[in-house]
């Protein structure tokens, strides 16, 4: 395997905390509403999956938990928020440092300890092309996130739904003027962002690198609220920015092991070069970001 | 009664002053009050690694002086102004030892050395002195170069890898004596090195051991991780891996390699003895295997007998101080002179080692 092939077979499961994460966020900005607190709501995912499959609850259930748990943690923030109407910087902010607390607290007697991850699934046919076919090896989380991003769009793209979640994040004031329920569809949205935040966690802690630190997540949620607004806002571009930042991470370690000589704090601040600049060029146009931007984002709505 | 205890411990509290008077500044500890002892940790004490090789080291003091010491960890303080006030704070709860356990908590412990003249301090990785401050560090490279010797007999590929933290002194030295190892066994070896650029991050560490496999490392160097990371994913691969402070065994019960570990116990036990009877003097505290704090343990028995007696002629060798692994003809990676023929790299230069040598594939960061 050379280095090319072992970014290719590793970009898509490095990619995926950024991903299940970001998607979240998505949905949540896209309905108007700003949770910075993806990262705690993350760490707490990551955890309960983590003590589950330890006590050999099995990966399914650890997921399902790792999602409840970190919807339950982003309904704290969505009553705070919504519907006392604090500032959601503020409220968001304050729910990750919870969400880090929480799992330091629940992951004590855990610390360094380590479990078994998933096996990977090749593709038929696809996975035997040489080079690229370590691309089509992935475990099932990698797959259901691909179908995720593809079911996030598709909602966006084709569904009364995705229009509904649009139209309340765009002018939340039409959207109740036509009966809708802003608050209630701002609160799933909020609900579905934790979820997907504890899958990215437990993705993280369970799959991807199975063990469980305080402190693992190092910062991968950040990362992820950032990809939504340099990805604009647009399904299509959160995934390429996640796998950019995946793919590009991966290389600038495969770079040094073979002995490349570019110093390595280069390499390692350029996955956040790459795909800041990739998606700054590629939303360059200043009037698609205006239409892509989320026109009531972090306000809270008062009827 | 009353009139005699308090006069009693008059007596005690001058003869106590007396003796501080004697001994330049420096408390005896009042006989009814335990010592307190607190650890500064930047981690989590987990069940391995920097954190948990510190707490254990703290056992042996407890178990010698039973109720008379008093040991308090306090885990997971990132350097910078929480840790400063952390100190202070245990230091004028009345704790008389203190033990900085990272290199960032530099200048706050040793403002708290300065101006407490009573309190001992002790401060990792560290180059500050003071009467009342020793910084202490491990020679891990003597371990490391044993265990190169054992990597480069179990190489098939001839290719070595170090997932490295951050490229600071401590570790680049340890890279050095680990690739001066495997060269003693196998000249042609070739050792690559991923800087992850993070003490902690659980996935890169990951993620830059299977970049290592990648370029066909079959024996892996885990260097400052405190988390099993890079360690479980090689038991997954069938790469042989060590680490470093504390052993991982558990983790890769078929390819671990060894453990260069740190037992801190010695050095903790002779500086609270002499902080009890008021003759610690801070020193620089540069600590390796004839001081009984570090020792590889739990050797593979997959290395061959013959590699393995090599090794623990050299490790008999280094713990009477007739071997380091830094003695010349030892070449940069530029191509220039490190260490003269029959010359030893005096401890000084070897904490400052800002250079690869030859057989270091991957270019140092500047």
């Amino acid at each position: 395997m050379n280095a090319l092939e072992f970014i290719l077979a590793g970009m898509l499961a490095a990619a995926t905390p950024f991903l299940l994460a970001a998607l979240g966020e998505l949905v949540v900005e896209r309905a108007g509403v700003l949770n910075l607190g993806v990262e705690g709501m993350m760490a707490f995912g990551a955890v309960v999956a983590f003590i589950i499959v330890h006590q050999d609850g099995g990966h399914l259930l650890g997921f399902v938990a790792a999602g409840l748990g970190s919807a339950a943690l982003s309904l704290v923030f969505a009553v705070i928020a919504l519907g006392l109407r604090a500032n959601q910087v503020a409220i968001g902010l304050a729910i990750g440092v919870l969400g880090q607390g929480l799992s330091a607290l629940f992951g004590k007697s855990y610390e360094s300890l380590t479990v078994k991850g998933l096996p990977r699934l090749a593709l038929p046919w696809l996975s035997e092309i040489p080079v690229v076919g370590g691309l089509f090896m992935q475990d099932v989380v990698v797959w259901l996130s691909l179908a995720a991003t593809l079911a996030i769009w598709a909602t966006f793209a084709y569904t009364k739904l995705g229009l509904v979640i649009r139209a309340i994040g765009e002018n939340p004031k039409a959207a109740h003027a036509i009966g809708y329920s802003v608050v209630a569809v701002r609160f799933a949205a909020v609900a579905f962002g934790g979820a997907m935040a504890g899958f990215a966690g437990a993705y993280a802690a369970v799959v991807y690198t199975p063990l469980w630190a305080d402190g693992m997540i190092a910062g991968r949620g950040w990362i992820a609220i950032a990809l939504v607004v340099f990805g604009t806002w647009l399904t299509g571009r959160i995934f390429l920015g996640a796998c950019l930042f995946g793919a590009v991470s991966l290389m600038g370690l495969a770079a040094q092991a073979t002995g490349l000589d570019v110093p390595s704090q280069v390499l390692a601040s350029l996955p956040y070069l790459v795909t800041i600049i990739v998606l700054g060029v590629i939303s360059a146009d200043r009037r698609l970001l205006k239409l892509n931007g989320v026109a009531s984002l972090g306000e809270p709505f008062e009827r | 009664m009353l009139n005699n205890l308090t006069r009693r411990t008059l007596m005690k509290g001058i003869a106590a002053a007396g003796l501080t008077s004697v001994l330049g500044g420096r408390a005896a500890m009042a006989a009814d009050e335990p010592l307190g002892i607190t650890l500064v940790i930047p981690s989590p004490v987990g069940d391995v690694g920097w954190g948990h090789a510190l707490a254990a080291g703290l056992e042996p003091v407890k178990a010698a002086y039973g109720d008379k010491v008093k040991v308090t960890v306090i885990e997971n303080i990132p350097e910078g102004p929480d840790a400063d006030r952390i100190m202070n704070k245990t230091v004028s709860d009345g704790n008389k030892f203190l033990i900085a356990g990272s290199f960032g908590y530099q200048n706050g412990a040793l403002q708290i050395a300065r101006r407490n003249p009573a309190v001992t301090v002790l401060h990792a990785s560290g180059f500050q002195v003071a009467p009342n401050f020793s910084p202490f560090a491990a020679k891990y490279f003597q371990g490391t170069y044993l265990l190169g010797m054992a990597a480069a007999a179990l190489s098939k590929t001839g290719k070595l890898g170090s997932v490295s933290a951050f490229a600071i002194p401590e570790l680049i030295t340890s890279i050095n004596a680990f690739t001066l190892g495997a060269q003693a066994v196998n000249p042609d070896v070739e050792v690559s090195v991923v800087w992850v650029n993070s003490w902690f991050d659980p996935a890169k560490e990951q993620e830059a051991a299977k970049a290592l496999m990648a370029q066909k490392c079959d024996v892996i160097f885990s260097n400052a991780q405190d988390t099993p990371s890079v360690i479980s994913a090689c038991e997954e691969a069938g790469v042989y891996a060590f680490n470093l402070n504390s052993s991982m065994k558990k983790y890769a019960p078929k390819t671990y390699l060894g453990c260069v570990a740190t037992d801190w116990s010695p050095f903790f036990k002779a500086s609270v003895d002499a902080h009890v009877a008021g003759t610690f003097k801070g020193a620089n505290a540069f600590l390796g295997v004839s001081d009984a704090v570090v020792e590889v343990v739990d050797w593979n028995p997959d290395i061959p007998v013959d590699v393995m007696t090599r090794i623990k002629a050299i490790e008999a060798k280094i713990a009477d101080g007739s071997f380091s692994p830094f003695t010349g003809p030892i070449t940069k990676a530029d191509g220039s002179e490190g260490v003269a023929t029959g010359t030893t790299l005096p401890d000084g230069e070897i904490v400052a080692m800002d250079w690869h040598i030859k057989g270091v594939a991957t270019p140092l960061p500047k």
